[in-house]
């Protein structure tokens, strides 16, 4: 059995700021974020062993590389810690979580420092679009294309609608919940915009289809924002835990994990798809793998398990297919879960009390991160007006690409 | 339990009216557009539509003239006013109001600074008691800011009634503020500005906005600020105040001389197209900047002062404390002003407590109108970046400028409130 990895806490930017019109360098949010995170735990600077940064594209919004390096910025006792900056689209900083928990479970590391950040209002959305982009095969789905993720995600609707039957209104309501929670979460944002399910299922001037069944309410937003979490070892928790007066059972671990990647091409999944509809199966292999993966070392024989989501919901197609790769509704009958309520906060299953992606904002390399720390929050009972009673697993999916990179991971709390 | 289920805007056809209007909308409330014309009043519902973005709104929103209200009112649970500036305006309309509209129904008006008692004065007991000033800051869709000025005689069931609907359904930032000329916000903002517009004559149009810009702390440099507002809005703010109060820089809201010129020359700003204000653009869009005393515009000079430029430059790379570590220490004229403007905002802001706003809210009411108001980092965030309370007073002391008690006496310790106030410096 692998050492536990424990979550002390973190913190999160406003996603609500844009850091462009703020006239900030990229540099800001690092700082601002990393000051929220040490004043959050109590941790000092000379403490951290190691620092892993999940960044997708600032070469590109920012003309700035080497953002493990940045770490080193805050402060001078940070001068010598290990650092690495990792990408995998839009979850790179779950991916920079799992660096951080492999090199604490291997006993490296007792204390890791991560980091997920964004700096998308640099540019403007058709150029943000062609960044996005290259998170897909650039030069086959995305080179010349306006706004490539949102038809590529609208495919995926597609697909279901080819093999299940798809009413768009379940779409839109998953778009209103999310909105409708973002506006109990502080840091949303889209806590003050106006949305709800009438305007999710109005089309026109302001719900233009943007990729197939993709409307503007089905997406995601273009975010600024940094989250940053610490990771550390059993021995420096119950120290922790002991400087702070707490039980280390009352200190939340990564109960389980998984990690396993789809073919890059849409078309390729959409095939697999065709072919695992035939047999009963979840139609993306992949998603499917890393949730069960995760059950399997959480110790979990599934959904019934957990009691909150915070999934990916780049799209509500992207969070119409977490619902059932997740084991709450059996293939083909998310909608289901979504009629009976079974997915808002006080369902059987919340999935995105936070607002997700499409509510609480998208930055994309900070999102895994942002996952993780509202996971903590839930089990920790830190998450204030969004909070599910009771919460003690919960589980998250970060997913890069086109449903193409997937990890997931299980936060719970014994205490 | 009170219910609000329709709501009357009258001057739905301007700016305060239609997009104020559009928040009960957003909230499924249905809402009747009163304007001059059944058109003025549809052009405020597409106001409304566009602050929203959705057309969703459609639904709740009614187009009615000034014929209709009557026949409207007597159903109503809201009746928000938001006319023109003017007390007989006003006054003219409640007359109308108060003959027709149900016992119980709430009656608000969004004056930016009139007398709240002289606008309910002889209006029957249920009115008065009913009535209020939900002074909402323009536009309302991106500042959320709610001076909340009650009638002495509404009482304590109402009151809660209306910050609860305020705060949760039209998502508004309250701030309980006292029935004294221009309120809390623009009290406090306008003096800075009219005190930058007194410097101007002196140093420059250029140089003060350049001194006194978005990197201390706010969204809009001040006299850009008084174009975007207008000039005689400014001028019906200052004087208002000048002619009615009495405080320690009174002198500093007397409108300079010239600016009585701009006026009579209909140079008011953003608004007199062609006749600009403070800056205007010349045929090539250039920008071009007011000299105050010829009263041309000039191609604008461009400054750089080394010292502000590391101030902005160290804000960029979000190193907040050497910034200020650099505006504490710079030497020279132009330092001794910015820190005069800085100080003199924090010192003006916590005299005002008690003043515009209850003593028990301390400096925070007054945080959060200039916050979610005006958009400028309040008075105890400086307080806070300078190092707290005693360091705040030694420089305000240093600047040769009164010092507040209320600053004196407060402990040591982070103060301010509002969260991430680095979001108003401005790193350009």
């Amino acid at each position: 059995m692998s050492k536990r990895v424990y979550i002390l806490g973190g913190y999160q930017t406003d996603f609500a700021r844009n850091w462009s019109k703020e006239g900030k360098h990229l540099n800001a949010l690092f700082l601002e974020v990393m000051d929220g995170a040490f004043a959050a735990t109590d941790i000092e600077p000379k403490e951290v062993q190691t620092a892993h940064v999940g960044n997708f594209a600032a070469e590109l919004y920012n003309m700035q590389g080497h953002l493990g390096a940045m770490v080193i910025n805050y402060h001078k006792d940070l001068r010598g810690i290990a650092t690495a900056r990792h990408e995998a689209a839009c979850a790179s900083s779950a991916i920079a979580t799992l660096a951080a928990r492999t090199e604490i479970e291997a006993g490296h590391y007792d204390l890791a420092l991560v980091i997920g950040v964004e700096y998308m209002k640099s540019v403007d959305s058709k150029t943000g679009g062609d960044f996005l982009g290259t998170a897909a095969w650039y030069e086959k789905e995305a080179k010349g294309v306006q706004f490539p993720f949102p038809k590529l995600f609208g495919k995926l609707g597609d697909v279901y609608q080819e093999l299940y039957g798809l009413k768009y209104e379940y779409l839109a309501e998953i778009s209103a919940i999310n909105y409708d929670n973002a506006k109990r979460n502080p840091l949303a944002q889209t806590r003050d915009w106006y949305m709800n399910k009438q305007h999710a299922c109005s089309s026109g001037e302001f719900n233009m289809a943007v990729g197939g069944m993709i409307r503007i309410t089905d997406c995601s937003q273009v975010t600024d924002g940094a989250v940053a979490l610490f990771l550390a070892s059993e021995k420096y928790a119950a120290e922790y835990a002991k400087r702070h007066d707490i039980s280390l059972e009352k200190i939340p671990y990564i109960m389980g994990w998984g990690h396993a990647t789809a073919p890059l091409l849409f078309d390729d999944k959409a095939e697999e798809a065709r072919e695992l509809k035939k047999k009963g199966e979840y139609i993306l292999p992949a998603t499917r793998k890393a949730i069960l993966d995760a059950y399997r070392r959480a110790g979990l024989k599934g959904a019934e398990d957990i009691h909150a989501v915070e999934t990916h919901d780049c799209f509500t197609t992207s969070e119409y297919a977490a619902i059932e790769h997740f084991g709450l509704t059996a293939p083909g009958e998310a909608w289901k879960a979504i009629e009976q309520g079974d997915i808002k906060i006080g369902g059987k299953l919340p999935f995105n009390p936070s607002g997700g992606l499409i509510g609480a904002g998208h930055p994309v390399g900070a999102t895994g991160a942002r996952q993780i720390l509202d996971a903590w929050r839930q089990v920790t009972g830190k998450a204030g007006d969004y909070q599910v009673a009771g919460a003690k697993r919960v589980a998250t999916l970060n997913i890069g690409g086109s449903a193409t990179t997937n990890v997931v991971h299980i936060i719970g709390v014994d205490g | 339990m009170r219910e609000i289920k329709k709501v009357a805007v009258l001057g739905a056809s301007g700016n305060m009216g239609s997009l104020s209007g559009g928040l009960f909308a957003q909230a499924n409330i249905h809402c009747v557009y009163f304007a001059r014309s059944l058109e003025k009043a549809q052009a405020g519902i597409e106001a409304a539509i566009g602050q929203a973005r959705s057309d969703v709104l459609k639904q709740y929103l009614t187009a009615r003239s000034y014929e209709d209200l009557e026949k409207e009112l007597p159903d109503c649970d809201w009746i928000f006013e938001g006319l023109a500036e003017d007390m007989a305006i006003k006054k003219e309309f409640f007359d109308r109001v108060e003959k027709v509209r149900k016992a119980g129904c709430i009656v608000s008006t969004v004056s930016s600074g009139l007398s709240i008692h002289k606008m309910a004065e002889g209006r029957s007991e249920d009115f008065q008691k009913h009535f209020m000033g939900t002074h909402f800051y323009n536009p309302p869709g991106k500042l959320p800011a709610n001076e909340l000025i009650f009638h002495t005689k509404v009482e304590s069931a109402t009151r809660a009634f209306v910050a609860d609907f305020c705060e949760k359904v039209l998502r508004r930032v309250n701030i309980i503020t006292h029935d004294v000329p221009a309120f809390a916000g623009n009290r406090i903002g306008f003096q800075f500005l009219n005190e930058a517009a007194i410097y101007a004559e002196k140093y420059g149009v250029t140089k003060i906005d350049y001194l006194l810009g978005p990197y201390t702390g706010r969204a809009l440099a001040p006299l850009a600020t008084i174009d975007l507002v207008g000039l005689d809005v400014h001028k019906a703010i200052v004087d208002n105040v000048y002619a009615n109060v009495k405080d320690e820089r009174i002198e500093t809201y007397k409108m300079p001389a010239y600016m009585q010129k701009m006026i009579d020359a209909g140079m008011l700003g953003r608004k007199a197209r062609g006749k600009g204000g403070f800056f205007n653009r010349d045929e090539n869009k250039n920008k071009l900047v007011l000299d105050t005393k010829t009263m041309q515009f000039l191609p604008e000079e461009k400054i750089k002062i080394d010292w502000v430029e590391k101030m902005k430059t160290n804000i960029h790379d979000g190193r907040y404390a050497a910034a200020i570590d650099v505006l504490k220490n710079a030497t020279g004229e132009e330092a001794e002003i910015v820190r005069h403007f800085i100080l003199g905002y924090v010192s003006y802001s916590f005299h005002r407590i008690g003043e515009v706003t209850p003593v028990e809210d301390g400096i925070h009411g007054i945080d959060r109108v200039m916050s979610f108001g005006f958009s400028w980092l309040p008075a105890s965030g400086w307080v806070d970046l300078f190092g707290g309370p005693q360091a705040t007073v030694a420089l305000i002391e240093k600047a040769g400028l009164p010092v507040p008690d209320s600053l004196k006496k407060l402990p040591e310790g982070k103060l301010c409130r509002i969260r991430d106030i680095t979001k108003f410096l401005n790193g350009r």
